[in-house]
């Protein structure tokens, strides 16, 4: 099926084009959403989330860019949501309480080591997540696009709505602010 | 002249300069080892059922929305209106029979509080005369 004819059958409510569009990108939104949660339940429910979303908003996509392109930027989009909503939920830790009633803490620790990452780098792959978390919105997207998903910086821009140039200065600048925070690490 | 000071602090200098040079290796080291962690990494797939638990929560979202239109439709909204009018018809009913003992309480009181006055010259007029 090519892209053309997988939005027509999406666009006409067929069932077979929505099963072939889930199986193409399923692993890329998944991946993407679990590169920038962190966190598997939660990249799941941001996955599902993507395509219920791309479900009901299919007739309004006016081929402008590519299917794939829109996807992703679906995808960025509610999993910033879902960090912003996290951020906010633990801002107001300190009226609602870390641990729930049962004494379970109702905000998960970020542990946090991609499955994909060789075994002998697993340690240095969990710190350097940790970081990632405290880079700005659009350094972490660049980033997470290009060594996660490995996008070019074509599609990065594509995605982000920008330039090529403009992507790699954000790949610099992550790089920099991610460099300054491992040396301000403690030995 | 041999200086056996000026020697020895030239190697200490040396020393410590060795030491911090190889301390800014190891730590570029490190940052540059973090920096590469994710060199060879391969993409995590979507779990197992993905698509059957995606269609699943479709299905769930989709009831729970006509659930929500039968709460809407007219039939039910109607007779909805129609019982909360007789329902307030009925208490206006119910509010003015409740209503009317009240007219003979009220003079019973009135007649007991005058008698009072009376039997004990309460009135503002005997006090200021």
């Amino acid at each position: 099926m090519t892209e053309q004819e997988l939005v027509y059958g999406l666009q006409n409510g067929e069932e077979l084009a929505f099963k072939e569009l889930v199986t193409r990108f399923q692993d890329k939104v998944f991946n993407t959403s679990l590169g920038l949660l962190q966190h598997n339940a939660d990249a799941e429910d941001i996955a599902q989330e993507v395509f219920i979303q791309v479900y009901r908003s299919v007739k309004d996509f006016k081929a402008e860019a590519k299917l794939s392109t829109w996807i992703y930027r679906i995808t960025v989009t509610k999993c910033l949501d879902q960090l912003r909503s996290k951020k906010r939920k633990k801002r107001f830790g300190f009226v609602t309480g870390l641990f729930g009633a049962d004494n379970k803490p109702l905000y998960e620790p970020q542990e946090f080591c991609h499955p994909g990452v060789q075994l002998d780098r697993k340690e240095e792959a969990a710190i350097l997540f940790k970081l990632i978390q405290q880079l700005p919105e659009n350094q972490q997207i660049a980033f997470i696009l290009n060594k996660i998903e490995e996008l070019s910086y074509r599609e990065i821009s594509d995605i982000l709505n920008t330039n090529e140039s403009a992507v790699d200065s954000l790949l610099q600048r992550a790089k920099q602010n991610l460099r300054k925070k491992i040396n301000e690490l403690p030995p | 002249m041999n200086c056996p000071l000026k020697t020895e602090g030239f190697y200490i200098k040396q020393h410590l300069n060795k030491s911090i040079t190889t301390k800014k290796m190891k730590s570029t080291d490190k940052s540059e080892r973090i920096l590469e962690s994710l060199t060879g990494l391969q993409k995590a797939g979507a779990p197992d059922f993905f698509y059957s638990r995606l269609t699943a929560r479709m299905q769930n979202e989709l009831l729970s929305k006509r659930k929500q239109i039968f709460i809407l439709r007219p039939l039910f909204v109607t007779s909805a209106l129609f019982a909360v009018f007789i329902l307030n018809v009925f208490s206006i009913i119910k509010f003015n029979t409740l209503k009317e003992p009240e007219t003979t309480v009220q003079s019973s009181n009135t007649a007991t509080i005058e008698s009072f006055v009376s039997a004990y010259n309460i009135n503002t007029e005997s006090v200021y005369e």
